[in-house]
């Protein structure tokens, strides 16, 4: 038994070591320091190795921890209706029986049991019990301080703080036996990730029954709740003995593992098909164009959905929240002051609002998986003219998607701004008009050129920058920023129509200047 | 016309995949790529092609002495799994290319006539190519890198996965184009390599070398070529 839980921890943590290594490896720049051979280094492997083992003790505590303090308490914190005590055990009672089977460990089918009882071919029924028995200990040890901590400051009496997470692991076995039980019965085999429509109809249920009735101030007296706590504890023991002798570990792995891994397999499979769901199979779509007009407007029209129907859908809900405001002003005209305060300096947010409502990176997305990802491979495509050609086609088409939303909504500000009072200088409205405007040309080249300058992707479909990544990830916070700035319409869409337009040449002239080198497929 | 690489290297990190090749390919021939999993042949290739940067060196075309750089429109690159843009017919893809290409196809022919050649059904034509099978895609993306008449043909793998009947069709295909130019084929199966190709290449330790076939039977070429790959050792 020793030996086995000795072999699942050293493979854990063999994988574990490699990915942190691998991941180190991914981090653009610092990535080139690490040498190839890499996971031979002795001085990594052992900084990994410690990693990794902090990492297991963390889990013990941390996941339990941020539970306590969000869900059982934090939540509890609102309600004033009922005793404390009360309320701390009804709440974590319910969400005890949600989590003993939407987190058994026993029918969670992990990479790790992957690797040990189907490619290694582990003792399926020791290597499961060793590894459950040890998932159990660590749920009671990581519950313990806990219930001690909050539940003690709650006044729960002490024997029963101890006794709680005895209890929990007793509802995890009694529902791990129940299961096992009902696989003998009848040949089904549960997976805690696919849950049934029963089991959310229970999640549902039981989250009603945690919070609502504790909020009305409606709980029961301390002893039916020991009582109903404590009757897990023989069930669980009950339960301890079918689990140990129950015989059919290596078929139930099986099962739950092989539909995990028929699952990896499909991934891959499952997005090229999910892209080509995308081309819209009307036959009677045709172009009387030539050339790459001709791509490009198949293109477009082939993926009318995801392209022209989900900027005219985000273009009518901003004309009609638009429209709610201007509703609003006429009937709660005292509204009007505050309404032309904020659209004066509210400009700097609709900078992440343009972010957010902006086609890029679907069209990108898009161009990549169903047209330039095979057509890259023609060597026809790569000359540099036409690349530069379709660059040209494709700006004009994706600011064409983007301005409908962005003209509504500039129009739609201008129509506010009027409506509530207007505005001292007339340059406003123009300068409110262009910069949305401006946001939303800005997008679009942003989006194209660092596609064409950095082009993500492999063959494969498979994500390889980390450079891309960060930009993508510099853009979001960079517009995130933008919310917390306030300032006058004049001087932020000035300047936001400076950068757009300077944005704007720069990139066009990188793109005309690299792409035809940068716009490849990577390797 | 010869195509000449000279002193070609490029190395994986500490790995060097391909070290200093000098080999001077001859118009008009098959030349079969051989190699150890792992050898190098689609690094080779994907250098040729411009879609990995070698690390040194450099490859041209010899025309009468005259050398010129090769541009993107001289190679044809034919990969082992087909890619075709999904969301066009094969018609339109045939369109476009034939559009984008105008000036530099000569004798331009009917549409139906390039299909008729690869024998895809007229049915096939109008279809999107999404949902062309494994085989037609093939065809559709040989086809296109035939047109063009390209100086260099490269092609990877290309015959593994089609049934027998495409695959003769193929065969017989490659063989009425060798004319004019240099066409490199990769494959792992020997027997195809010995039956299409003209010249066997091996890429073995980073380098090409050419299996003399002088007066060898079949048999005895084979065991040297199998003799030769076995020396490659674990760099």
């Amino acid at each position: 038994m020793l030996k086995t839980l000795r072999l699942s921890f050293a493979l854990k943590n063999t994988y574990r070591v490699n990915s942190i290594l691998y991941s180190l490896k991914q981090i653009p720049l610092l990535g080139r320091l690490f040498p190839a051979a890499l996971y031979q280094v002795r001085g990594l492997k052992i900084f990994a190795n410690i990693l990794s083992v902090l990492w297991e003790v963390l889990s013990v505590f941390l996941f339990k921890c941020i539970y306590f303090l969000t869900l059982v308490c934090g939540l509890g914190l609102l309600y004033q209706n009922a005793p404390p005590q009360l309320s701390f055990l009804h709440i974590l009672l319910f969400l005890t029986l949600i989590g003993s089977y939407m987190n058994t460990s026993l029918f969670d089918p992990t990479r790790d049991k992957y690797y040990a009882m189907i490619l290694l071919r582990m003792n399926a029924r020791s290597y499961t019990l060793v590894n459950y028995g040890y998932a159990l200990l660590k749920t009671v040890i990581g519950f313990l301080p806990f219930t001690l901590l909050f539940g003690l400051n709650r006044g729960v009496p002490l024997w029963l703080c101890l006794l709680l997470p005895f209890c929990v692991a007793g509802t995890k076995l009694t529902v791990a036996a129940y299961s096992l039980w009902d696989y003998e019965k009848s040949g089904y085999v549960r997976n805690e990730n696919k849950l049934q429509k029963f089991a959310w109809l229970l999640t549902g249920i039981f989250l009603a029954l945690a919070y609502i009735p504790p909020a009305l101030g409606f709980v029961l007296p301390l002893a039916v709740y020991a009582a109903l706590w404590l009757v897990w504890i023989p069930a669980g023991l009950v339960s301890l003995r079918r689990v140990l002798t129950f015989r059919y570990y290596r078929e139930i792995n099986q099962e739950l593992l092989a539909q995990m891994f028929a699952q990896m397999d499909t991934v891959k499979e499952a997005v090229k098909t999910a892209n080509e769901k995308t081309i819209s199979a009307d036959t009677s779509i045709t172009s009387q164009k030539k050339g790459f007009e001709f791509l490009n407007e198949l293109f477009i029209k082939r993926h009318r959905k995801i392209l022209w129907k989900s900027t005219i859908r985000i273009a009518s809900i901003c004309a009609f929240l638009v429209c709610g405001i201007l509703l609003l002003m006429i009937f709660l005209p005292e509204s009007k002051a505050e309404i032309n305060q904020m659209v004066m300096t509210w400009l700097p947010y609709f900078a992440f609002i343009m972010y957010l409502i902006n086609r890029g990176t679907g069209f990108t997305k898009a161009l990549f998986m169903n047209c330039d990802h095979s057509l890259l491979t023609y060597s026809f495509y790569k000359q540099p003219g036409f690349v530069l050609r379709l660059f040209q086609i494709r700006l004009r088409e994706i600011t064409k998607i983007n301005a409908v939303p962005a003209l509504v909504i500039g129009v739609g500000l201008c129509l506010i701004l009027y409506a509530s009072g207007g505005a001292d200088n007339p340059l406003n409205y123009v300068v409110l008009l262009v910069s949305i405007l401006a946001m939303s040309v800005f997008f679009s080249i942003h989006y194209l050129t660092i596609y064409y300058l950095l082009q993500p992707y492999t063959a494969g479909t498979e994500m390889k920058s980390g450079t891309y990544r960060i930009i993508m990830i510099l853009t979001y916070v960079a517009c995130y920023a933008m919310m917390n700035l306030r300032l006058p319409i004049l001087v932020f869409g000035a300047a936001c129509i400076a950068f757009c337009v300077l944005y704007s040449i720069t990139a066009c002239v990188l793109v005309y200047r690299f792409a035809p080198k940068t716009f490849r497929l990577r390797t | 016309m010869q195509f000449v690489i000279e002193h070609l290297s490029k190395r994986f990190e500490q790995k060097e995949v391909l070290k200093d090749i000098d080999f001077t390919f001859q118009e008009g021939k098959i030349y079969g790529l051989l190699g150890r999993n792992g050898a190098g042949k689609t690094t080779l290739f994907n250098c040729l092609n411009r879609d990995l940067k070698a690390d040194g060196g450099s490859f041209f075309l010899d025309e009468d002495g005259v050398r010129r750089e090769v541009s993107a429109e001289d190679i044809g690159y034919v990969l082992s799994t087909p890619t075709v843009p999904e969301f066009l017919t094969g018609r339109e893809f045939l369109k476009f290319f034939l559009d984008i290409n105008e000036g530099s196809i000569q004798n331009l022919k009917p549409l139906d006539e390039y299909f008729d050649r690869m024998s895809i059904a007229p049915e096939d034509r109008d279809k999107l190519l999404k949902d062309y099978s494994h085989g037609m895609k093939n065809k559709m993306q040989m086809l296109i890198n035939i047109i063009a008449q390209p100086k260099i043909l490269l092609l990877d793998e290309p015959l593994t996965s089609l049934d027998v009947v495409v695959a003769e069709e193929m065969k017989q295909l490659l063989r009425s184009l060798k004319e004019g130019r240099v066409t490199i084929f990769s494959t792992h199966i020997m027997d195809l390599a010995l039956d299409l190709c003209d010249e066997i290449v091996l890429l073995s330790h980073g380098e090409l070398e050419v299996v003399e076939k002088s007066n060898l039977d079949s048999q005895e070429f084979k065991e040297k070529i199998i003799a030769a790959l076995k020396e490659e050792t674990y760099a």
